[in-house]
């Protein structure tokens, strides 16, 4: 979504809507409720998190086109949660600590002039487009330093008849070398 | 006898003293005696594919732009201005035609030379103040490769890199030349642990033993069907030259084609690898029965080959990834990890095995995560002084009067020395090499 584009004003149910689907799935996901989070996809998901590099100003990237640190599916973001249901997911056990704090929200409306309207995965006029901030604390262990993980993220949600679903998030990710063990945690 | 020869004669009997794994004295001499003489991985040909293409890379704290310059020549040059020692590129990669030092403009063409310092007449007296022709970018004291894998040694007389890679170069030819199309790389993903570089090498260079327990939670899941324990301990281990790996025994009875096809790979690029491959490397496959998985060239590369379910129809699709233990300190390393593919795949292939990988390794794959977790604690425990009086012990394999416990497989078809089994004859032969260079030897 580019700068110039308008979001919804704060007071459109709309917004009100998508901003407490990203602070409920933050929570589901600060409490480890990988179910329930797996409850908000579509089935078509997109989960994406491009490598961030440093270019020079001008050089038109800064993220690899064809490398990333999440290119998921269903399948493949079952297969992670199914992993850390296990009792051998040793990265996990014990757990870390994690807050999702998510802000800077701006949704933008799908369709007629609205920023989503060329949203390849968006299915109706009601589907939201929606832009946040998310960092995230990660602490494990009692002795180690925690972690920091600072990204935007611009999601589309897919507005279903039991209410709203991921359908598409693409993670823009502020560091080009992570600080953080590894992505045994979602964004 | 000095601390030091006493402590390199325990690593090579197998007693490996605690500390080496956060401890700043050892990490000077790794980096005065091993990182200034050994050839060290920078990057592949194929992420720099056209003139002033670059990527900038490290030894250490050293850092080296690896350009492609306007003749197509692959050059290597230390990242600091002649005059006040700028770092001249701050990007990670692009393509440049020049490099211009943001301090006082001095450039460099992308094959290092001086080009151009503002007032050159005026401030220098010209040619006779400041001989500007003839100066360049200090290059890499020494530059090779292999496949094109660019390697680079601070030891400006170094033996010729196919010599040090030896006997390796036939397993590694398994992993980087399925085809006369070489490998392209992707990436790589970049992130930082609090660990030693040196667990990640001994791990891929040949433990096997791991796989069974660390790994249990991707067998539960149906993510890869190998690693269980009676599955593993079937496997060889091999050691040649400055490398050495694991591999997984495929189902008996099998020919060259229904192996390679069990792992995922397509009949065209079987076809290809049959042709490509020597007599030796296909028997190993066919005969033999092993399928390379995890290896390392001594000292930081790594390399790994793992077939995983990719989707809910049960499709096993196989995947290469390079990774390099980068050094930062005694107790932290960068991880650089790369997709490698073929580069005469289909496309459908390639971006199947790419998602192999990403559920699999790199920052976020689920076989990694594991890994890392156990690297981390290890170097946390062995910054203490307790470390200190702590020989681990990595004898596996061997009796107490240096026995191999069983004798090496008989008949292998890849050159150096191979067992059947667990053992941690791999990590010995790695930590050996270690040694001689801390002692100065090497």
């Amino acid at each position: 979504v580019s700068g110039g584009e308008r979001p919804l004003p704060y007071t459109d149910p709309r917004h009100a809507q998508a901003h407490q689907f990203l602070v409920e799935e933050a929570a589901l996901l600060d409490a480890a409720d990988y179910d329930g989070w797996l409850g908000l996809l579509a089935e078509d998901v997109r989960y994406l998190m491009p490598v961030r590099v440093t270019t020079a100003r001008g050089a038109g990237f800064d993220s690899l086109a064809d490398m990333a640190h999440f290119d998921e599916n269903l399948y493949s973001l079952r297969k992670r949660v199914q992993r850390l249901a296990t009792e051998h997911a040793w990265t996990e056990d014990p757990p870390s600590r994690t807050r999702h704090f998510v802000s800077n929200v701006r949704t933008f409306q799908v369709g007629a002039g609205g920023a989503g309207g060329a949203h390849p995965a968006s299915e109706s006029e009601a589907d939201l487009v929606v832009e946040s901030a998310l960092l995230l604390f990660r602490s494990r262990g009692d002795t180690r330093e925690a972690d920091l993980v600072s990204a935007g993220r611009t999601d589309l949600l897919r507005a279903t008849s039991a209410g709203l679903r991921l359908a598409r998030r693409e993670i823009t990710v502020d560091e080009s070398v992570l600080r953080t063990q590894n992505l045994a945690v979602f964004l | 006898m000095s601390e030091l020869d006493t402590l390199l004669a325990d690593v090579r009997r197998g007693f490996i003293p605690a500390h080496i794994y956060n401890d700043q004295e050892i990490f000077a001499l790794e980096r005065d005696r091993l990182f200034s003489r050994a050839w060290v991985f920078l990057a592949h040909e194929s992420e720099i594919p056209a003139p002033g293409d670059y990527v900038v890379r490290r030894v250490l704290a050293d850092s080296f732009i690896v350009a492609r310059d306007e003749q197509g020549t692959v050059r290597v040059m230390f990242n600091m201005c002649l005059h006040k020692g700028m770092q001249v590129c701050r990007a990670e990669l692009g393509n440049a035609s020049h490099f211009r030092c943001p301090y006082h403009a001095w450039t460099y063409r992308n094959d290092g030379r001086l080009v151009g310092l503002p007032f050159h007449e005026e401030a220098y007296g010209g040619e006779d103040g400041f001989a500007r022709l003839g100066q360049s970018l200090l290059p890499a004291p020494a530059l090779d490769s292999y496949r094109g894998l660019i390697f680079i040694s601070l030891r400006p007389d170094p033996p010729a890199l196919r010599d040090w890679l030896g006997d390796f170069a036939f397993y590694l030819d398994l992993y980087v030349h399925q085809s006369q199309a070489g490998i392209e790389l992707r990436g790589p993903q970049r992130w930082r642990v609090k660990a030693n570089w040196k667990i990640g090498a001994e791990n891929f260079a040949g433990d096997s033993y791991h796989t069974p327990h660390t790994h249990a939670s991707v067998v539960e899941i149906g993510l890869f069907r190998e690693p269980k324990a009676s599955k593993r301990k079937e496997g060889a281990l091999y050691l040649a030259g400055l490398g050495s790996g694991t591999t997984y025994k495929l189902p008996p009875g099998g020919t060259f084609d229904s192996q390679l096809a069990y792992v995922g790979y397509p009949g065209e690029m079987i076809d290809v690898m049959a042709a490509t491959w020597t007599d030796g490397q296909r028997r190993l496959v066919e005969q033999d029965g092993f399928m390379v998985s995890a290896a390392t060239l001594f000292p930081n590369l790594s390399l790994v080959h793992n077939w995983p379910v990719i989707d809910e129809t049960g499709r096993v699709v196989p995947f290469i990834s390079l990774r390099q233990w980068q050094p930062v300190s005694e107790r932290e390393t960068e991880v650089l990890s790369w997709f490698a593919v073929d580069a005469g795949a289909p496309e459908e292939f390639k971006r199947q095995s790419y998602q192999a990988y990403l559920m699999c390794f790199g920052s976020s794959g689920m076989f990694e995560q594991d890994d890392v977790e156990n690297w981390v604690s290890i170097t946390d425990m062995a910054g203490g002084s307790m470390a200190r009086r702590l020989r681990l012990n990595s004898r596996m394999g061997l009796t107490s009067d240096d026995k191999p416990i069983k004798p090496p497989l008989a008949g292998f078809s890849g050159p150096g020395t191979a067992y059947q089994g667990f053992g941690e004859f791999n990590q010995r032969h790695w930590l050996s090499r270690w040694a001689d260079y801390l002692e100065g030897v090497a």
